[in-house]
């Protein structure tokens, strides 16, 4: 055995290691965590944001069809919610002259199927190899037989088009379009913007049913009175709607035309006219609201003539007595008792009061072709002639605002066709003085009812008809003729609660030897019209209207 | 802690992706149901126009004569009667009242 010897040297040994924290080891654990959760976060986004979008994407496709298609403009609608203008696809043939293969074969395959054609001029035109249209808004059915021909020539262009279910009935309230799309007339003008942007229909005020009604009776008497035209408005007294307004002659909107006769403007809003006796009401009503007359104030001694400048002022009845009521003046129209009146009133008072009620003045409407009342310098005399209803010009709609304020309690109104959240009178401004309407509606009903009155044959059983007549002879230079007259009956009704106004002009009427009155207010018959009046006129055309639509109105718009 | 922050978001976003999953379901469905609407509206559209076309006065007016014999007669006011019913009793009254100027 050796002895070995074993020595155990002991060294010092430098470790390295000392404890610590080791942070390193746990970052990496935690930014893995970190990074997939990143991860995940943008994934989520990502998808979170593309469900967003694709959901964003898909409700404008829902509007994408209509609107984005060229010449889209929103349909129109009256009060009951029956089309008066609808945009319809339609779909035109045309045929590229280049692309026939057999010129023969294509001829007698169109042929059958539009037997009506004249094939001389479509030869000819496929002789010039140039591209024309075939049939325009072809009819499904001819759509189908021309495509199954499979001929490459022919050609299907799909455009919108504008539809006027109601064709004439509606020509001057909704007016007309040119071929750019634009509105050129009517509210297809002044509502082009909106029209083009809407996706709602535009509803109106008006009823397809009234003034259906009312122009037929426009249209017989247009033939019984051989008037050069004729318009009736028709407007609920205590929110300025309007129910019907109808100007003839008119046009068909389908048949695109362009209008430049000026016997077809729209005389309701832009026929600007010498209205005559129908003013005598403002006057009555200006002295009332003034408090210088009252409905029995006497006016003694009147003369039958007034000379003023080179004017001379008469009554029109010779029978008219010299001593007449303020009621009396109005019931008998006297021209003397409302120079009177005028004179009372002064130059001032009287043309305030026109102003407020908007006669005189351009009318703000919802259609643009409204006429401007003709200006002009007030004076003694024009005092005078104003006070009956002469030397004053306004519009037919201006005459039915002023008659529906006066009738409605005195409250301010807007005439208006296209349908809005209207309220009555409860919340709209009082311009005349209360107590007012009552008198001066009590005295238009007496007009009617009255054997001196001169609109007996508008008094319809049951409807509690109001009015004056107004007769006027056209202005020419120099004058007046006699031989032109407008003759126009405003009426309202029922006097007592009154509800409607309703203005009924004849454009240059002339008598009827045929035509068989009859007498409303006793029994009887008249054939012939004796005088070129509005009470032999515009009366029996105003009568006859609201004889028919009375019905409707009195039930249709019972709680209205 | 901020495994606990990290877990409830994580959770959170898990929650939303799951719930705009089945939006987008529903939003699929109501697309459809939007594109039939629209399909609809648009025949609808079509078969009014044609209603308010056969059924506008005029046509009536020209269809009467053409089918029917008898004219059209006005409807006077005086003679439409307003029924109202009280106490299982039914009342007949004229529909205007005659005023005293009538």
């Amino acid at each position: 055995m050796s002895n070995k010897k074993n020595n155990v040297v002991l060294e010092e040994y430098e470790n390295e290691f000392s404890y610590k924290k080791s942070k390193t080891n746990l970052n990496i654990e935690f930014n893995r965590i970190a990074f997939i959760l990143f991860v995940f976060l943008v994934i989520s986004t990502i998808y979170s944001i593309q469900l967003l979008h694709l959901g964003s994407l898909k409700i404008h496709n829902e509007i994408k069809p209509l609107i984005t298609k060229n010449n889209y403009r929103a349909d129109i609608i009256d009060r009951n919610g029956n089309y008066l203008v609808k945009t319809v696809s339609s779909i035109d043939i045309g045929i590229n002259p280049i692309e026939v293969i057999d010129k023969k074969k294509l001829l007698i395959n169109l042929q059958l199927i539009f037997p009506n054609k004249n094939y001389m001029k479509i030869s000819k035109k496929l002789q010039k190899n140039k591209y024309f249209y075939l049939e325009k808004k072809i009819t499904a059915d001819n759509y189908e037989k021309i495509m199954m021909l499979g001929d490459k020539s022919i050609k299907s262009e799909e455009k919108l088009t504008r539809i006027y279910p109601q064709k004439n009935l509606f020509s001057h309230i909704i007016g007309q379009i040119d071929d750019d799309n634009n509105g050129i007339s009517g509210l297809e003008k002044s509502f082009d913007k909106q029209l083009k942007q809407i996706k709602q229909p535009l509803q109106l005020t008006v009823d397809t049913d009234i003034q259906f009604l009312i122009r037929e009776e426009l249209i017989k008497f247009h033939s019984v009175f051989r008037s050069k035209g004729s318009t009736a408005i028709l407007m609920n007294v205590n929110n300025g709607e309007i129910i019907s307004m109808v100007s003839y002659p008119d046009f068909d909107l389908n048949k695109r035309k362009k209008i430049s006769d000026v016997n077809f403007i729209n005389r309701a809003t832009k026929g600007v006219y010498e209205l005559g006796s129908v003013f005598k009401t403002f006057t009555v009503a200006a002295g009332l609201e003034e408090g210088l007359i009252e409905t029995d104030t006497e006016f003694l001694n009147l003369e039958k003539r007034l000379k003023c400048g080179k004017n001379i002022i008469s009554e029109y009845d010779k029978k008219i007595p010299s001593d007449l009521t303020v009621e009396q003046i109005l019931i008998r129209s006297g021209n003397i008792g409302a120079v009177r009146i005028g004179q009372k009133l002064e130059i001032d008072k009287l043309k305030l009061f026109l102003e407020k009620i908007g006669v005189l003045n351009k009318i703000d409407f919802d259609i643009e072709e409204v006429g401007q009342p003709i200006p002009f310098r007030w004076g003694k005399c024009k005092l005078a002639t104003v006070s009956f209803g002469h030397g004053i010009t306004t519009t037919p709609l201006q005459l039915a605002k002023g008659y529906a304020i006066i009738a409605n309690g005195g409250f301010e109104i807007k005439p208006s066709l296209v349908k809005k959240i209207l309220e009555d009178n409860q919340n709209q401004k009082r311009i005349i003085k209360e107590g007012v309407s009552k008198k001066i509606n009590e005295i238009l009903r007496k007009i009617v009812t009255t054997k001196e009155g001169t609109a007996g044959f508008a008094n319809i059983n049951g409807y509690e008809v109001g009015g004056k007549t107004g007769t006027a002879e056209k202005a020419i230079i120099g004058g007046y003729t006699r031989k032109a007259k407008v003759n126009t009956f405003a009426s309202i009704f029922p006097t007592s609660k009154p509800k409607y106004v309703m203005v009924v002009l004849l454009d240059e009427p002339k008598t009827s030897e045929n035509y068989i009155y009859k007498y409303k207010n006793k029994s009887g018959s008249y054939k012939g019209t004796p005088f070129n009046t509005a009470g032999w006129t515009s009366v029996e055309v105003a009568g006859k209207i609201i004889q028919r639509i009375g019905p409707i109105l009195a039930t249709k718009y019972i709680e209205n | 802690m901020k495994r606990v922050v990290f877990a409830i978001i994580f959770i959170l976003i898990l929650a939303t992706s799951l719930v705009k999953n089945s939006t987008k379901e529903a939003e699929d469905r109501i697309f459809i149901v939007n594109e039939n609407i629209r399909s609809l509206k648009a025949k609808f559209g079509d078969v009014l126009l044609e209603y308010n076309y056969l059924s506008s006065p005029d046509k009536l007016t020209q269809y009467q004569t053409q089918y029917f014999e008898k004219k059209l007669i006005k409807i006077d006011i005086t003679k439409i009667k307003k029924l109202t019913e009280k106490n299982n009793h039914i009342n007949v009254s004229d529909f205007v009242e005659k005023t005293k100027d009538e």
